[in-house]
């Protein structure tokens, strides 16, 4: 029986927090032009829903708050499980978001566990409903968060030496040493041109098949190479969470025979908590910059 | 950490969910790497409800709030840290006796804090709530 009433309430919790996020999806497809990628709810806001609804069913067992902490775990990971198999969420997407949904669900469910021993309880069920709705309605309000990624890396060679291979690298051998690189995440491995001209195509080719069609925006030979990211690959890992809107190479002469080669991707972020999540995509952005501007290193410091 | 988010970073306790959040990450450290002190949490709070007219509330930074008669005399954070409400007067003996510590944000004042580390910190911490009652309940009368 208690087994039964602690899946129960693992479920109940589920099912409001993907009510929620279907509500918010419903509110925003009316309140603006069926953007769907800026309509995920917070990333904060729906776990905590989920734990209220989850203890709200755990309530006659009088869990103890380590309780508490170990089921609102199962709850979160049945949710994870649901996220990866029912709506096709990526493995690494959902183990970025694993911790803040895990706190938001304890935070929701010690909430509740308070609130709902009151005797006050009345009161806080009537608020339901507006957070329900809050919860729903705030992703409609908001619009998508945006931020650009910089790293720089010094290559002992001169601009005219590296300019050729920013335009274009042969595929890159080396296994990656970033860790969600190795457990799945896409990482790049090559980039064409087809011309170097403004307006010409790029691709880039990413591990898995992955493919982002680039076309070049700016071109000032030896010094800088700016290009639109015109079209991503459908990767579960990246849709509607994530946009990568332009990349850069700027290359500034050093005068010593050697060359600054510093790398920059803009992008929108349409995930909560944004705080979170931007150090989740700098933390990605910056290994994929690195894995490009050490291969780039290492070609043209080769050519001696 | 959690010194330095209390006292500098206290403004973002006006973000809604932030303090609720913040207060489950540190439960969750306590329970991961401190087991002992989830425990002497667990055997308060337990103990503490059992107190005639206690009454639990969610505090508003974040933790397990105490009330007693509807008045909050006592919160708990999620690593363990106790902060109860008395007279200075109270307050000042109880800090120089060495049953306390003057409050971790406030100092010397009407709040002391208590940190428990393991299920024998409940005691000297139950007879703590039990003095922050007493007191409260001869302010009120």
């Amino acid at each position: 029986m208690r087994t039964r009433r602690l899946f129960l309430g693992m479920l109940a919790g589920n099912v409001a927090g993907g009510l929620a996020c279907l509500l918010a999806c419903g509110l925003g497809v009316l309140a603006k032009d069926s953007v769907w990628i800026v309509l995920y709810p917070s990333l904060i806001a729906v776990p905590f829903a989920i734990g209220l609804a989850a203890v709200w069913v755990w309530r006659p067992l009088e869990l103890s708050i380590g309780a508490v902490l170990l089921h609102s775990l199962s709850c979160t990971l049945l949710g994870l499980g649901a996220g990866f198999l029912v709506f096709r969420e990526g493995a690494v997407c959902l183990l970025m978001a694993a911790p803040i949904l895990y706190l938001g669900t304890i935070a929701g469910a010690l909430a509740g566990r308070v609130w709902f021993r009151k005797t006050s309880d009345r009161l806080n069920l009537c608020l339901a409903p507006l957070f329900a709705f809050a919860v729903a309605a705030e992703p409609a309000l908001r619009g998508p968060h945006t931020g650009v990624v910089t790293d720089e890396i010094r290559i002992a060679a001169p601009p005219a030496k590296v300019w050729p291979h920013v335009l274009a690298f042969p595929e890159i051998r080396d296994t990656p040493d970033y860790w969600l690189f190795q457990i799945g995440l896409p990482y790049p491995i090559e980039t064409t041109n087809g011309g170097n001209f403004v307006g010409a195509d790029r691709v880039c080719r990413f591990s898995g098949g992955a493919v982002f069609k680039e076309k070049v925006a700016e071109l000032v030979p030896e010094k800088l190479l700016t290009f639109d990211i015109v079209e991503m690959p459908p990767d579960p890992e990246l849709m509607g969470h994530l946009e990568a809107h332009r990349g850069q190479f700027e290359l500034r002469d050093n005068g010593d025979g050697t060359t600054t080669l510093i790398g920059r991707t803009w992008y929108s972020l349409h995930v909560r908590p944004a705080a979170y999540f931007d150090w989740w995509t700098h933390d990605v952005f910056s290994a994929v910059h690195r894995r490009v501007m050490k291969h780039l290193q290492r070609l043209a410091e080769s050519e001696g | 950490m959690f010194r330095f988010v209390v006292r500098r970073l206290r403004w973002l306790a006006r973000i809604p969910l932030a303090p609720q959040i913040f207060d489950a990450l540190l439960l969750a450290w306590t329970a991961a790497f401190h087991r002992e002190t989830l425990r002497a949490i667990e055997s308060l709070e337990a103990a503490a409800l059992r107190l005639p007219g206690v009454s639990p509330a969610r505090h508003r930074f974040g933790g397990f709030g105490f009330l007693h008669e509807g008045r909050e005399f006592a919160h708990l954070h999620g690593n363990g840290l106790l902060d109860l409400k008395l007279t200075r007067e109270r307050a000042a003996e109880i800090v120089a006796a060495g049953r306390a510590q003057p409050h971790h944000v406030f100092g010397p004042s009407a709040w002391i804090s208590f940190q428990l580390r393991t299920p024998h910190d409940g005691a000297p911490a139950l007879a703590l709530l039990k003095i922050a009652i007493e007191t409260g309940s001869r302010l009120n009368i």
